[in-house]
């Protein structure tokens, strides 16, 4: 018999408020309906009544695991109307910063996972990792999530020479790790009898749905804003995109590891290649009518930002869209069929931001 | 230029039945990006299935109604497409009152929750919506939020700091005003 279930935050493995009216006959679910909304903050208002200065800020504050590539992307979209070329050593120093984020965010997700199929020793082992992660950042940039790190016309930190060698040796500690990590996730019986061939969205899905980065990613998709429009610093640097085609739990978990050790050697590049200059320049032009777009890899995909101004100082239309914002659809496509009991692993495969979408 | 200058303009042409135009820029990096405006309104709808046709992706919707658009009388939906990394963004103009414009949905699964959102947000009908809920604002708010709460949004914008501060100054004895 149909019946409709209506599952709350808790029960999915999130602890941020999304809800789901899931259709279920016996245990099997047959139909999903995502109700977002629950804490909508009209951001894309609210940056129409700031500057383009204050919306650095306010755009950081979007979401925490991402919390780089908001007011990045921003600021490249300001650039691009007003010509700025940032210095080459800002581009380095931006690309450092989002995959420092990127390491942190897909661990914490790994970290879950582990955690919802009730491994807890590795659920531990992932989040040991990751606090090497987030203890860089606390040294570098004098906080664990939101960087700060941005600002119209470059970056608002520098690495000094010994700063520089610290990144450095930490990304050597990060290695052993992180290849371990990935062995486990790839090899181990029981974590691969829990996810693999659960959830899965094919490739004529994932394109249909449009989902991007690690979804997209993990059923063939082979899609990295880094290496099909490059932007910043990563035109200089060497991306390997990694790619799944099974489009399951366990191909959407081992392509963020794979890309959490390929993080590790981007930075490594970036540390080698950064020239000695200034990291932001000392004057900026007024900023113009005009309209770009600016898009990056955030964590979990494409990030696209549409800046609209009108040669005053506060933006005209400010839109973006997150990646997640597709991922939702897909869920449907991912659940038909699996068990009621799938839910919470399903939905935390999809490394789903809800402050992102309900922005 | 890449080949998608030439192919671009052909297919939303084609589809179309008219000539149409686009401006192509590349940045410092050599990615492109492809601006468009449709004389009509009703002609996203093929303009989509052009794309569509050439491998493209919908990206984002954004409409908008800004201070000049609103002079002209006129407000404006961007819908920016991905074209293997190269963004086309094809911008509409529909009147102020009565706005109205085809849904994607048939062309692109990934229109809906789009559609849905600037539908709440802005006075916008969309025609043909499978599924035209409200997506995150709850119903019992009026529809059109962004072109009211102009009055919370002036709040938040610290319109009362004028009037915090001479309060502040009066309970410290000093000065009235700043």
């Amino acid at each position: 018999m149909s019946r409709t279930i209506t599952l709350g935050p808790r029960e999915v493995g999130l602890e941020e408020p999304m809800y789901f009216r899931v259709e279920v006959e016996g245990e099997t679910v047959t139909g999903l309906d995502v109700v977002a909304g629950q804490v909508h903050r009209g951001m894309e208002h609210l940056v129409m009544k700031r500057n383009l200065y204050q919306n650095i800020t306010l755009l950081e504050r979007l979401c925490s695991l991402c919390s780089n590539s908001h007011p990045s992307t921003f600021c490249t979209a300001v650039e691009e109307i007003a010509g700025i070329c940032i210095p080459a050593r800002a581009e380095y120093l931006r690309a450092i910063a989002d995959e420092i984020k990127r390491i942190s965010s897909h661990l914490f997700n790994c970290a879950v996972i582990a955690h919802i199929v009730g491994r807890g020793t590795l659920f531990r082992g992932v989040m040991e990792t990751r606090e090497i992660m987030q203890e860089t950042k606390e040294a570098i940039y004098g906080n664990r999530m939101d960087l700060a790190a941005n600002c119209i016309g470059g970056v608002r930190y520098d690495l000094a020479p010994e700063s520089a060698a610290f990144l450095g040796r930490e990304m050597e500690r990060m290695k052993a790790p992180l290849d371990e990590l990935y062995r486990i996730y790839a090899t181990d019986a029981d974590l691969t009898a829990r996810t693999e061939g659960v959830g899965v969205l094919p490739r004529r899905d994932a394109v249909a749905c449009a989902v991007v980065g690690p979804v997209a990613r993990a059923s063939g998709v082979a899609y990295d804003v880094r290496t099909k429009s490059p932007y910043g610093a990563y035109d200089r640097l060497r991306v390997e995109v990694a790619g799944e085609g099974a489009g399951d739990v366990r191909a959407r978990t081992l392509v963020r590891l794979r890309e959490a050790r390929e993080s590790v050697s981007l930075i490594e590049q970036c540390l080698a290649q950064m020239p000695a200059e200034p990291a932001c320049l000392d004057t900026l032009p007024e900023i113009p009518a005009g309209e770009a777009i600016a898009k990056s890899e955030a964590p979990r995909g494409e990030l696209i930002y549409y800046l609209n101004t009108d040669g005053t100082d506060m933006p005209a239309r400010l839109k973006w869209r997150v990646p997640s914002y597709m991922n939702w659809d897909a869920l449907a496509v991912m659940l038909k069929g699996e068990k009621v009991s799938a839910i919470p692993l399903v939905v935390n495969s999809i490394d789903p931001c809800i402050s992102c979408t309900d922005r | 230029m890449t080949e998608l200058s030439e192919k671009v303009p052909a297919a939303l042409s084609r589809r179309i039945g008219e000539e149409v135009a686009v401006e192509w820029r590349i940045d410092a990096k050599g990615v492109m990006t492809g601006w468009c405006r449709l004389r009509q309104g009703a002609f996203i709808l093929p303009a989509a299935e052009g794309v569509a046709r050439l491998g493209g992706r919908l990206s984002m919707v954004t409409a908008s109604l800004s201070a000049g658009a609103r002079q002209r009388g006129v407000r404006e939906i961007a819908y920016h497409f991905d074209l293997d990394g190269t963004t086309l963004t094809l911008t509409i103009e529909l009147p102020l009152e009565g706005a109205e414009v085809p849904s994607l949905t048939p062309v692109f699964r990934n229109a809906d929750w789009n559609e849905r959102e600037f539908m709440e947000l802005y006075a916008i009908r969309v025609i043909g919506h499978p599924d035209p809920r409200r997506l995150f604002l709850d119903k019992s708010i009026e529809p059109a939020a962004f072109e009211r709460l102009i009055p919370y949004s002036t709040f938040t914008n610290g319109a009362s700091s004028t009037a915090l501060w001479a309060k502040v100054m009066t309970r410290a004895g000093g000065e009235e005003a700043p």
